[in-house]
């Protein structure tokens, strides 16, 4: 595949106007850098997912098995009945159209099976022509079709052209749920092997070694070394995590990519020295060592296995509850779907801040906390000492990870750090952030780079929106809770709004934090210096 | 099986030219398949980071923090940066096999790891 060259001037003239024909008359056409490759059968095999085989999505024959249909039809049938939801986001959307302009894949594609409603009528055209008495008479009057290898195409296609990052929803009358039909239609598709590679592989990778690189324990360790060295050389301080630490108070859990990835790897620069300065009682572990759920993005009951990891560690070091970094969807995970499935960790206690006291009753059931709670708290308590003014060249905006903000409500914790930790912080348009939030781009497994041209299209309209802010306030960060973020906001602002970088916000934390005994800080947590002290390195 | 030519010994390499064998690498080696990358000469503190990502891989099995690579090698923070030494290409010269797609798209700022 040749590797994807247009510039921004040319990627944004969209092209709004409909095709000639009817949607269901309008094949759908694969296009190059708008999907993800395959899945490799021995990632699919590792976790047991039925029908692996070797296909490719631009080929005409996806070497579909035998029966596909059926299988499909009946595993259709299956969903609707285990999930409700399912079933009545089927029966109940009446077209109105409230989302179709809503979602950050339509605005930046223009491709109208991209509308969320169009997105969601794949789906349910065949469920009428299948599951409904009207659609099984009526056909095309009623909305409904056959299941043909074109509608799987188009269902593959679509399915993966949603982040499931549900600002449709909060736009649709009905309250329905987008994310949970395109959920449904990746179950669908898991069915008859048809996953893509970089989902599949992350979850095997976590399935066999506990995080999505298939990190192992002694890596682990070695790369949470080398931010130790660098804390010591900003710092003066040697700070001293530990691992696998049976009977600590609390299991610290963060996205794998925060011990790879910048600049999430200066994220948990911060944590360290936050938890330092704390003399928190916790301990990392090896082995549930991802706080991420990329089996959220094949099925449900993959999504349950490996949330079980967590908490099965838990249980085995005897830690009291368990505190969670900078993540988007391992929140949603842990929030909406942990209880049902893991849930309730009762064998846990109820969080309790041992700094402050403060009992958060929020996840009385989970008994996972948020770091941005965990933090927000210290600081709201008196319980950090903090020199923003460290912090004083950066012009800070944030950007709401889609999960956090519409999956749990997390609006003002993250803010409230970075109003304390920063002098200059500037709201992006309302219409862009909190419950509005547009999503990165690349959320739900996307963030492939063969798939690069749907990436920056589908990351237009939330880098819109840091352009307004760079352009009239000078914005230069854009700030986030989300490793997905943190990795792939990166190379949507490098092609959309040069001059943006972005940080986690415990980043910002670790710059402003004053830690006991330390030595006058001269450079930032990326080893940079800090502006006026260029000289003292 | 490809296979390059390094003082007259045939040397097995993948389709994408990715040593097959760990062992088969020297510095000679390093050599020719550097030239393959289009690098004519392996100056010194090139070496010691490419035999670092070596001796790394060896023991973790994982492409390095690139910046720890730069402190443990004793150079400037940016040792392993494109001025300097493309950290993709340097893990090809070091005879490792080819990286996870993620790694690549990270190292690469395309967000592959998260």
């Amino acid at each position: 595949m040749a590797k994807f060259t247009a510039k921004p001037d040319e990627l944004s003239k969209i092209d709004f106007k409909p095709p000639k024909k009817g949607w269901m008359d309008t094949p759908v056409e694969i296009k190059e850098h708008m999907f993800c490759h395959a899945a490799k059968p021995k990632e699919l095999d590792v976790v047991g997912f039925p029908n692996a085989h070797e296909w490719r999505p631009n080929d005409e024959d996806w070497k579909l098995p035998e029966n596909w249909e059926k299988t499909l039809l009946e595993g259709m049938r299956d969903l609707l009945g285990k999930y409700r939801s399912f079933r009545l986001f089927m029966d109940i959307c009446v077209r109105c159209g409230a989302c179709a302009d809503k979602c950050h894949f339509f605005i930046g594609t223009g491709d109208p099976k991209n509308m969320p409603v169009l997105r969601a009528e794949l789906l349910r055209s065949v469920y009428r022509g299948n599951f409904t008495l009207a659609g099984k008479i009526l056909r095309k009057i009623a909305g409904a079709r056959d299941l043909t290898a074109n509608v799987l195409k188009e269902w593959w296609y679509y399915f993966y052209q949603c982040t499931e990052c549900r600002r449709c929803s909060v736009f649709c009358p009905y309250g329905i749920d987008q994310a949970e039909i395109t959920m449904m239609g990746r179950e669908l598709t898991n069915l008859i092997g048809l996953n893509i590679g970089w989902i599949a592989g992350p979850v095997a990778a976590c399935y066999m070694k506990g995080n999505h690189l298939g990190l192992e324990p002694h890596t682990i360790t070695s790369s949470i070394e080398f931010f130790v060295d660098d804390i010591e050389t900003i710092t003066g301080i040697r700070v001293n995590p530990t691992f696998n630490r049976k009977g600590a108070e609390i299991l610290f859990v963060t996205p794998s990519g925060d011990l790879f990835a910048n600049p999430g790897t200066y994220t948990a620069m911060g944590y360290l020295m936050l938890f330092h300065e704390l003399g928190l009682d916790y301990t990392w572990s090896t082995y549930a060592s991802e706080g991420g759920n990329f089996g959220f993005f094949t099925t449900n009951e993959m999504a349950k296995r490996l949330n079980a990891k967590i908490y099965a560690e838990a249980k085995r070091l005897g830690v009291k509850w368990i505190l969670g970094g900078e993540c988007g969807h391992m929140w949603r995970v842990i929030h909406q779907y942990m209880d049902t499935w893991n849930g309730p960790a009762d064998f846990l206690e109820e969080p309790v801040s041992p700094i402050t006291g403060t009992k958060f009753e929020n996840t009385t059931s989970a008994k996972m906390v948020h770091i941005a709670e965990f933090t927000a708290d210290l600081i709201k308590h008196g319980k950090l000492k903090l020199e923003p003014s460290r912090n004083d060249h950066l012009k800070v905006t944030f950007h709401d990870s889609c999960n956090t903000a519409r999956g749990m409500g997390l609006l003002e914790e993250p803010r409230y750090i970075i109003r304390n930790v920063c002098n200059h912080f500037q709201e992006m348009p309302e219409d862009t952030i909190r419950e509005k939030t547009f999503c990165c781009g690349s959320g739900t497994g996307l963030n492939a780079s063969e798939n690069m041209e749907l990436r920056l299209r589908g990351g237009l309209a939330r880098a819109n929106a840091v352009k307004h802010v760079h352009e009239h306030y000078g914005v230069n960060l854009l700030a986030n809770v989300c490793a997905i973020d943190r990795a792939t906001l990166t190379t949507s602002m490098d092609y959309w709004v040069p001059g943006v970088t972005v940080a986690g916000v415990h980043e910002l934390v670790g710059n402003a934090l004053v830690m006991k005994g330390e030595k006058e800080r001269t450079q930032d947590l990326r080893l940079e210096p800090f502006p006026g002290k260029e000289g003292n390195e | 099986m490809p296979t390059i030519d390094c003082e007259g010994a045939r040397i097995e390499v993948d389709e994408e030219g990715y040593l097959v064998n760990l062992d088969d690498w020297d510095e000679t080696v390093a050599l020719v398949l550097a030239r393959r990358e289009g690098i004519d000469e392996i100056r010194k503190d090139r070496m010691d980071i490419i035999k670092f990502m070596r001796d790394y891989y060896k023991q973790y099995s994982a492409f390095p923090l690139l910046r720890g690579v730069c402190r443990r090698v004793h150079q400037p923070r940016d040792c392993y940066s494109e001025k300097f030494l493309d950290p993709l290409k340097a893990w090809k010269i070091a005879g490792l096999p080819k990286p996870d797609e993620h790694v690549i798209g990270e190292i690469r700022g395309e967000g592959g790891v998260v």
